[in-house]
């Protein structure tokens, strides 16, 4: 129960909205779409205009919203109102426009320059039969590991859409600026290797939270109205008496385990 | 948009599928000369950038250009990739990119 959730909230990313359903019950096109897709431009010239009338696009059977790319920036010319430019990340080039309406706008596009690697946020929209990006975030690149993590989340977050369910057990964690390499080994060695220990993606329960847990939900220990006293506990895991205090106080904030008759007796919630 | 004229991510191993093709790769540099670069594929072994890299050069540098023999690259932009970089990362890149997912990149 607790371990499906987990393995739910740690999917994908942050990038595959999971419902907390059971992944494998859930194929791909049911679930929502998600806020933001790490894509590259060879993807996007796949895309297909989806029929409604938000005139969204529809890559790998999800509608997308907004996007991420990650590349160079060059053609930069600043108009009245707006910059246009065009990025190229090695699989295509595609225009995009940023909408300057105020001076942090300006300062932001400002920074830009040609030939330079960057970050882009935006929003895909069809004009005249081309696909161009309307861009809210633009930011340029300084560690250049972003690179690397940009493409590796792109194929992970490809093949969770292909895949009808999620291979269970990994954890990917969101890059940040700081912690890029420790992350992209993370997320490589995550999609490279299919076997991914199971323990990594209950990492919010320490041990001997665990063995509690699992003690209490023993049938043995369900079937008693009355909960289990934490010496028992004690005895029968052979903790001492504090850690096994320490560790129902974390489960009870958590709602795993409540108190029965008195302060000593616990039960699991799961019965 | 356009996606008529990709660059396809290489080290060394990939760099002999390519050839003829534009490419890029990221390089240890060893050895600068003034018209060509000696330097370290991302996975170890030795490649030859050909052309004028910009000055200073980082410890990494990108390379995109036109591979031109099986262990050469004529680089027509290079960019500097700084000082600390994970090769491994960007070398697995390279081979997914030139693999299992070879569709979202070519």
């Amino acid at each position: 129960m607790f371990g499906s959730s987990q393995l739910d909230s740690f999917s994908g990313g942050g990038f595959i909205s999971s419902q907390g359903a059971d992944p494998s019950r859930t194929s791909a096109k049911s679930r929502d779409s998600p806020p933001l897709l790490p894509l590259t431009v060879k993807q996007i010239s796949q895309a297909i205009q989806s029929s409604d009338e938000k005139s969204n696009f529809v890559i790998d059977g999800v509608d997308v919203n907004n996007v991420r790319l990650v590349g160079m920036a060059y053609k930069k010319s600043e108009r009245v109102t707006d910059v246009a430019f065009a990025i190229d990340d090695g699989t295509g080039r595609i225009e995009c426009i940023r909408w300057v309406n105020d001076a942090v706008d300006s300062k932001e596009v400002e920074e830009v320059s040609d030939g330079m690697y960057v970050r882009v946020h935006g929003h895909l929209k069809g004009f005249q039969g081309k696909i161009q990006l309307v861009v809210f975030a633009i930011r340029p690149i300084t560690d250049y590991n972003e690179v690397a993590t940009h493409f590796l989340e792109c194929i992970y977050v490809h093949h969770c859409y292909r895949k009808p369910q999620i291979q269970s057990g990994h954890s990917v964690s969101t890059p940040s600026q700081t912690d890029v390499p420790a992350a992209v080994s993370a997320s490589s060695s995550g999609h490279n290797s299919n076997q991914f220990s199971g323990n990594l993606s209950i990492d919010g329960l320490k041990g001997i939270e665990k063995s509690v847990i699992d003690y209490l939900e023993q049938p043995s220990s369900l079937a008693q109205e009355k909960g289990i006293h934490r010496n028992e506990i004690a005895q029968q895991l052979k903790v001492p008496l504090e850690k096994i205090m320490d560790a129902v106080a974390s489960l009870e904030s958590e709602g795993l385990v409540y108190s029965t008759i008195d302060e000593c007796h616990y039960k699991s919630t799961s019965a | 948009m356009d996606t008529s004229n990709p660059a396809a991510f290489v080290n060394a191993e990939f760099l002999k599928q390519h050839v003829g093709r534009r490419v890029r790769a990221v390089v240890q540099v060893m050895q600068s000369d003034g018209d060509k670069v000696i330097g370290k594929s991302t996975d170890e072994q030795q490649l030859v950038v050909k052309g004028y890299p910009p000055s200073p050069l980082s410890t990494f540098v990108e390379v995109i250009g036109i591979a031109d023999t099986p262990q050469s690259i004529q680089a027509e932009t290079w960019t500097n990739f700084g000082d600390t970089f994970d090769v491994t990362s960007f070398d697995k890149v390279c081979r997914l990119a030139n693999g299992d997912s070879k569709h979202l990149f070519i």
